[in-house]
């Protein structure tokens, strides 16, 4: 209702305003990993953006002028990411979507909060909300958030009394070791084996071969796609038997693709998943996206189509282009999927741009993750 | 050349250099500003590889060590004219320290000592959370305030970049004149020759190799405050390589290469980036292509032009074919 009444105040004020005004656009840049280590994430925040951006034209825009959407890639480089916002912000971006490595996000932050842009991001690491950054917004819960709802089924359905961790040490794999470490201190499980690896590290045969030493009921995995995918062959290889449970990544379309029958078994707790078509906008939206680019869509793609139609939805609130005012009103901000159908799920976001919803607890099955239970929001 | 000529081009390209960022917005600034950096520390491999003829694959890890050091110190008060010569100094007593083992070694053999190097500086950055903050990094450094002028801003960080870029030159083209940068050639060109003449070859190498990893420190003592995060990422292997890159591709052994070198690697790919998806594929096809037909990289094309046109005039026999593992 809200969203109509707003919709006519703007178009009233555009046809006052002429045909030239109506010519307007809102630029977006998108900042993000095309190239690089975090490409996979990346490409499919892109395209998840880019459906949005396509649906939300053909709605007639935001606040009735059409989006124009920069697209930049970082490399996977924090460097080159600042950079990049900051050309961003200087082509004249609304609002920032990306990026969705923590170490590129940490540093390019800074630059669209001293611009006062708004900005969505798919980084999961804590720290990132700690700052105080009044401008970045997260489309999916911190590490920080999502292990937590991951503990009940560690000690529920798994009855795990000793538990081993393999993560990637970069910025995302030890914020989420560092909480699950935690997590387990409190409730009484034991860690009985602890093992990093490298990002982009290829051989995992030592790795397994010291969690099957250790015999863990249970085996935490935190890592990135990649790594995910090639943990997941070497533990089919070693014939690991304890049940491996990850956070988001383990069983993501990706990482199924690109393991094969090797991630079959592999249980994983997300905020979002393309297999909840349950949920009628995923349904949606899974279709949508398999149909124009024939392949499954990943939790950053749903990331991203979240964002770009969270960006419209509030900036159509305040009634104006206005970055400030745009994160006054997201900040303690709930909107429901009812009234918002391209939110997808109900989320709400805290005072600090952290957001919470409802998250699922998926198991992959013959190749496909299925949802085998849901968490409700925290 | 004549001297008077080279002067006038300098000038012009000093000119050329203040006015650059005047009129572009903060990006432009921000990439610039890199340029200058990246010339910095290819000028240290450059004297240690074009002019001392030792390869090092660790130039990004003295970088880390300028860039940290610069930071736990600005972080905690300290101002970055106190911090920075404390960097350089430990980067030179590092270099001191590695080069002193590991040039007993030349060739492919120093190239593996010093990418070992790289790897356990990374190591070493990433796993000592309590003082590097890890993976995390460390975040929010100043940038220098100089009473009157503030560098907060980008454009004057801009120029407070190429003041020390063109100090740092200046001093480079006093070493590169000095005695020393004689004994550098020398030993480049002929080491058992050098050697007959009475220059101790071990320690004019291993004074090019500290030398070269204290421009390193200064480069990473500018990143610092560039970035204002830095992460032990920033610093691995690749950017090393990179460094390399710059210094080959703009001309080892030539004082302007990593000017050119630097400029190529950093400015190419935004030059090419509207070419979207395939901007770094055509980089890297430019970037081959350049290596076969320009081996003594860009700076020698003119060299090169001159020598078919006017055969009599004598190439640097050294330089023809470019650096190479010896």
């Amino acid at each position: 209702m809200y969203r109509k009444y707003l919709l006519a105040i703007s178009s009233t004020l555009l046809i006052g305003a002429g045909a030239a005004r109506a010519e307007d656009t809102v630029k977006l840049g998108m900042v993000v990993e095309l190239s690089g280590a975090g490409a996979p994430a990346g490409t499919n925040w892109r395209d998840g953006v880019k459906i949005a951006v396509e649906e939300i034209n053909a709605e007639g825009g935001i606040l009735g002028k059409k989006i124009e959407l920069g697209e930049y890639d970082t490399q996977t480089d924090p460097q080159v990411s600042r950079a990049l916002v900051q050309k961003a912000i200087d082509e004249g971006a609304y609002a920032i979507l990306g990026t969705i490595y923590s170490g590129s996000t940490m540093v390019n932050m800074l630059v669209a909060q001293q611009n006062s842009t708004p900005q969505f991001v798919g980084s999961e690491s804590p720290s990132i909300v700690q700052k105080g950054n009044p401008f970045v917004f997260r489309t999916s819960s911190g590490s920080q958030k999502g292990i937590p709802a991951l503990t009940n089924y560690f000690t529920d359905t798994l009855k795990a009394k000793k538990v081993g961790i393999a993560w990637v040490n970069n910025e995302f794999g030890k914020g989420g070791h560092d909480v699950f470490a935690s997590e387990m201190k409190k409730t009484g499980i034991e860690v009985v084996a602890d093992v990093s690896s490298e990002q982009g590290q290829a051989d995992y045969a030592a790795d397994i071969a010291k969690l099957k030493q250790a015999q863990p009921d249970a085996v935490f995995v935190y890592m990135n796609q990649e790594e995910s995918a090639r943990f997941l062959i070497e533990a089919r290889k070693q014939s690991l038997a304890m049940p491996l449970v990850g956070e988001v990544t383990l069983t993501e379309a990706k990482v199924v693709e690109l393991a094969g029958p090797a991630a079959d078994g592999a249980i994983a707790h997300v905020g979002l998943t393309a297999a909840a078509t349950d949920v009628p906008g995923i349904g949606a939206f899974d279709k949508k996206f398999e149909e124009i680019f024939k392949r499954k869509p990943t939790h950053d793609a749903i990331k991203g189509y979240i964002g770009t139609w969270t960006t419209k939805y509030v900036t159509e609130m305040v009634g104006e282009l206005d970055g400030e005012a745009f994160a006054e009103k997201m900040h303690g901000l709930c909107l429901k999927a009812a009234d918002y159908p391209k939110i997808l799920l109900d989320t709400c976001w805290d005072g600090k741009g952290e957001m919470s919803r409802p998250s699922f607890i998926v198991q992959v099955k013959d190749g496909k993750a299925a949802v085998i239970g849901t968490v409700p929001a925290n | 050349m004549t001297p008077k000529l080279r002067l006038l081009i300098i000038i012009a390209l000093l000119a050329l250099a203040i006015a650059a960022p005047i009129g572009h917005k903060n990006y432009i600034i921000y990439v610039l500003t890199s340029w200058m950096i990246f010339t910095i520390a290819s000028m240290g491999l450059n004297l240690t590889l074009g002019y001392a003829g030792q390869i090092s694959l660790a130039q990004a890890s003295f970088m880390a060590i300028g860039a940290y050091i610069t930071a736990l110190l600005t972080l905690a008060g300290w101002h970055w004219i106190v911090a920075m010569p404390l960097a350089l100094f430990a980067c030179f007593v590092v270099g001191l320290l590695l080069g002193y083992p590991a040039l007993r070694v030349k060739g492919h053999f120093l190239a593996f000592v010093t990418l070992a190097f790289n790897t356990l500086v990374f190591l070493v950055l990433r796993n000592e959370d309590w003082l590097t903050g890890g993976s995390i990094g460390l975040v929010g450094m100043p940038r220098p305030d100089f009473g009157l002028f503030s560098t907060m801003k980008q454009l004057p960080f801009y120029y407070f970049t190429l003041a020390v870029t063109v100090l740092a030159a200046l001093a480079m083209w006093g070493i590169v004149r000095s005695p020393w940068g004689r004994a550098f050639k020398a030993l480049r060109e002929n080491p058992v020759r050098a050697e007959s003449l009475g220059v101790d070859t071990r320690r004019i190498t291993l004074l090019a190799f500290a030398i070269g990893s204290a421009y390193g420190g200064l480069a990473g003592a500018l990143i610092t405050p560039l970035v204002q995060f830095i992460e032990p990422g920033s610093f691995a292997l690749a950017h090393s390589l990179r460094i390399l890159l710059m210094v080959i591709v703009g001309g080892a052994g030539y004082f302007f290469g990593p000017l050119v070198g630097a400029g190529v690697v950093i400015l190419l790919p935004e030059v090419l980036r509207f070419t979207e998806g395939y901007y770094l594929i055509i980089y890297s096809a430019l970037v081959i292509v350049m290596l076969i037909f320009v081996p003594s990289g860009l700076i020698g094309v003119g060299a090169r032009i001159r020598a078919k046109l006017w055969p009599k005039k004598q190439v640097r026999a050294d330089m023809a074919e470019g650096a190479s593992l010896k």
